[in-house]
């Protein structure tokens, strides 16, 4: 078309995104500016450069104790998620079993459910029952966090997939187990590496149920940084931030090339 | 030997009966196909065969043995989908390799082989190490065929394998696949709608309507003597009047309510009925009398022949005549049919 | 085919994760929240949220900072999502990646980030300060507009999103048609695009009042003890206070206010996608 947009809105249009992403990413970027100061606190920007901060933090056992834990802990949830998702995923893909739609809705239910009641329920329940929360009551509580994401990306690729590919599996030999190893999983491996990334991501970086669930043994990384806010922050909080950001985005960068941001978003 | 045999088999969705007992046997080496319009129930009765679908009703046959209640991973069978169903992951030897895999025949030099060979059958040697992503709709269908013969299975089944293919191409797939047949005599039941494809590919045809077997036959006689309204409407561009039967002296005489006429040959019966004659059966002549007597409505030229629509009586009929005869719209010319190309239908 | 019996199989796993970590836990607290301390049926903890003029407030504010934030949301989302519909598929992908980078980052960095940028001496006030309009003590921290602040930045992309999906897919004809029949670029924008984006502003409200309803940390660490919304509330009763059957009947009157607006979000976005 000629003359589409006018000039003028163009222009508009350049600032406002300008402006959006100033406010999306501006506490973001303030963080990471935060964490290379070379004074002693928290300003932005920041007085003069240097990776003190990042030496504090990484000689700090506060720190790589709470880090150690929310690795350990991300990897364990990623492992469980990622099976308990595809699988789901998988079966729901299928629509087979009676009670498709509730089965559907009960493995969606935490992502509408205020996590906020999720963990007090979650806190209640294991104290009534086992008794003191450990690391495994918060792997339960963050594996279901994470379990819809993973049955999310994996839907996206299965439901683009050839639905015949597992029955012409099986009119070639291949049993209902082996027709789901042979096509049905390389099928959806995009899917499933984008939700196990993801599920890595949201354990590592979840807050709530690991404020509910916490206990002197078990502070994750977020939790230490929240604990950190609430008494005296000071620039190594934005120097374990700022890790913690470049983490993220490298794992969105990892999804993206598995299966596509726009799978996922859309 | 039957390969194929299926007794009484019936099958229903929710509630809804898709085929209504069904009894049919395929001798070994024979191409078969099933025809019918949308809806018929032909692609429900190939999945039975295949056990992607369970019988409600009947026994299922295949090679002598009763695979009624067997998954398809047991059936000695081999399918081509009408999508091709490759597997995007593996390449197209791998594809063909495939079966061989999962029904563990031979080791895998061996599987190696018989896909190379089977590669070699479709001519499609050259591109083994490509994706399927990477082939074109014609290619993709070679490399499902080829998969689906590596195996040597007791019955090949194709779900309306051309459909997704252009003219041009599906004429030459259907010279290849009779080819194929030719070399590997493999017992193949095919699925399709279109009954030129079933009458040029077949040695027998099954006719399918609304879930029963409406005629089968061999390809001639299902087209030269179809037995009812709908497989005569079905097969080849037929004519259709409703007539009053008269006996006479050698022969009937089908009286149409306008006063004109047809000749049959024999006693084909006496009252109402319904004949039909086939398009190309017609001839035409100039200066007709009033029995035979018909109106040229619409002239539609085809390149190598003209087809015409007459008013006959009222009633519209195409007609396919020899390419030497041109007549005009509104001429009144002679409907001259050989009475031996008139048929009474049954119901 | 033993297909049912396969797929009972492959879910056992996921149904006892969800079943037992999920909705035993959930199901308890709500039933907790009815019970009384010996046991019996009562609605005494649901009584004293509704009548107590303090908790009234605070499911007031609640529920003012959503309509709040769900109206800047719109207001700032509906261009966004036009400008990324119509841009090139290059532009729209980094965009979605920023705009949902937020989102994917941890509650307790995000809001370290708004702490440094509200707080005293932070970047605003500063940059107040430095223009003379207040003092150097001044700090946007525990206010209502830093909760605004806090929760439009991850919320955003939600309603972006949704309404991206809607105008992805009005024909762009249309557009063409309502310039060729005389309308300007803005004209068509309001005469065109919106009408038939309202699907998708309306999915996107209900799903981002829900969630700004449902959130704790945010609003806790950037509004203060003395700014609470229902989450922090049921929080404070739980950890502070230990009045668990309260936290509990709080948290009842929280699920029902986020399945009043879920219900009907459920049903547009299976329309749309339908």
């Amino acid at each position: 078309m000629v003359e589409a947009v006018p000039s003028p809105i163009r222009a508009a249009a350049g600032l406002y995104l300008a402006a959006i992403l100033l406010f999306v990413l501006g506490p973001l970027i303030v963080v990471c500016g935060v964490s290379f100061t070379a004074g002693d606190y928290v300003t932005f920007p920041p007085q003069g450069l240097s990776l003190r901060w990042y030496e504090a933090i990484l000689s700090s056992s506060s720190y790589t104790g709470a880090a150690l834990i929310s690795l350990k802990l991300a990897v364990a949830v990623m492992v469980g998620a990622t099976i308990i998702g595809a699988s789901a995923a998988i079966v729901l893909h299928r629509g087979r079993l009676p009670a498709t739609s509730a089965i559907s809705a009960l493995f969606l239910a935490p992502l509408v459910l205020p996590t906020i009641i999720f963990a007090l329920g979650l806190l209640t329940f294991w104290s009534a029952t086992i008794g003191q929360t450990s690391l495994w009551a918060l792997w339960v509580g963050h594996t279901v966090v994470a379990v819809p994401y993973v049955i999310r990306t994996t839907l996206a690729v299965l439901s683009t997939s050839d639905k015949y590919l597992e029955e012409a599996a099986r009119t070639m030999g291949a049993g209902p187990w082996r027709a789901i190893r042979h096509v049905v999983v390389p099928q959806a491996m995009p899917g499933i590496a984008a939700g196990a990334f993801f599920a890595f991501n949201i354990s590592f970086d979840e807050a709530i149920l690991s404020l509910f669930l916490r206990s002197p043994e078990i502070t994750t990384l977020p939790i230490q940084i929240y604990t950190q806010l609430e008494f005296s922050p000071d620039p190594s909080i934005a120097a374990v931030s700022t890790l913690m950001i470049a983490l993220t985005i490298l794992l969105i960068f990892v999804i993206d090339r598995v299966l596509g941001i726009q799978t996922v978003a859309g | 030997m039957t390969a194929v045999h299926l007794d009484n088999v019936s099958k229903s969705f929710g509630g809804v009966q898709v085929i209504k007992g069904i009894s049919l046997s395929i001798q070994k080496g024979e191409f078969v196909s099933l025809l019918g319009p949308s809806g018929c129930g032909k692609t429900t009765l190939l999945r039975m065969i295949a056990g992607l679908e369970e019988a409600n009703g009947g026994s299922i046959h295949i090679g002598g043995k009763d695979s009624t209640r067997l998954p398809p991973e047991r059936r000695d069978i081999a399918m081509v989908f009408q999508s091709y169903a490759l597997l995007p992951h593996l390449n197209v030897l791998e594809n063909v390799m495939f079966p061989l895999r999962m029904r563990r025949l031979g080791n895998r030099a061996e599987q190696r082989e018989r896909a190379e060979a089977a590669l070699k059958l479709v001519q499609l040697s050259h591109l083994a190490q490509r994706r399927p992503r990477q082939l074109s709709g014609g290619q993709q269908q070679r490399v499902a065929v080829a998969r689906a013969v590596v195996s040597s299975p007791q019955v090949l089944l194709l779900d309306e394998p051309l459909s997704n293919l252009d003219a041009k191409l599906r004429e030459t797939m259907q010279e290849e696949l009779i080819q194929l047949h030719r070399q590997t005599g493999l017992t193949t039941v095919f699925v399709t709608h279109d009954q030129e494809e079933a009458l040029s590919l077949s040695d027998r045809v099954i006719l399918l309507n609304a879930g029963r077997i409406e005629q089968e036959g061999t390809p001639a006689e299902l087209y030269a003597a179809p037995r009812t309204r709908f497989a005569a409407s079905f097969m080849g561009s037929t004519n259709l009047l409703e007539v009053a039967l008269e006996p006479t002296a050698g022969g009937t005489i089908a009286r149409l309510p306008g006063g004109q006429s047809l000749r049959l040959d024999g006693a084909a019966g006496q009252g109402n009925a319904t004949v039909m004659f086939r398009q190309e059966d017609a001839r035409l002549t100039p200066a007709p009398t009033a029995e035979v007597a018909a109106t040229v409505v619409t002239r539609v030229f085809l390149g190598s022949r003209t087809r015409y629509v007459l008013d006959f009586g009222g009633h519209m009929i195409r007609c396919l005549p020899p390419a030497d005869q041109l007549f005009a719209v509104g001429e009144r010319v002679a409907l001259d049919i050989p009475p031996d190309r008139i048929r009474v239908l049954s119901e | 085919m033993n297909s049912l019996r396969n797929d009972l199989i492959i879910s056992v796993p996921g149904l006892l994760l969800l079943g037992f970590g999920f909705l035993i836990p959930v199901t308890g607290i709500l039933v907790l929240g009815l019970r009384d301390a010996e046991g019996g049926w009562t609605a005494v903890h649901l009584l004293r949220f509704l009548t107590d003029p303090f908790y009234l407030g605070i499911a007031w504010r609640t529920v003012k900072l959503s309509l709040v934030i769900t109206a800047i949301c719109i207001v700032t989302g509906v261009p966004l999502a036009y400008i990324m519909a119509r841009g090139s598929p290059r532009l729209r992908l980094w965009l979605i990646i920023c705009i949902t980078l937020p989102l994917m980052t941890s509650v307790v960095v995000r809001t370290f980030g708004w702490m440094v940028i509200l707080g005293r001496g932070g970047v605003i006030p500063d940059l107040m300060n430095k223009i003379g309009l207040v003092n150097r003590n001044y700090t946007l921290m525990h206010t209502e507009t830093a909760i605004v602040a806090g929760m439009v930045q991850v919320l955003f992309p939600f309603m972006v999103l949704s309404i991206l999906g809607v105008v992805l897919r009005i024909d762009q004809r249309l557009e063409e048609a309502a310039r060729v029949m005389g309308c300007s670029f803005l004209e068509a924008l309001r005469l065109v695009i919106l009408p038939l984006a309202i699907p998708g502003i309306i999915a996107g409200s209900l799903l981002v009042f829900t969630l700004s309803a449902s959130y704790f940390i945010t609003p806790s660490l950037l509004g203060g003890a003395r700014l609470p919304v229902l989450a922090g509330s049921i929080y404070e009763s739980a950890t502070r206070t230990m009045e668990w059957h309260f936290a509990a009947a709080q948290s009842i009157i929280l699920l029902l206010g986020v399945l009043v607006l879920l219900i009907p979000y459920a049903r547009l976005s299976r329309r749309s996608h339908g």
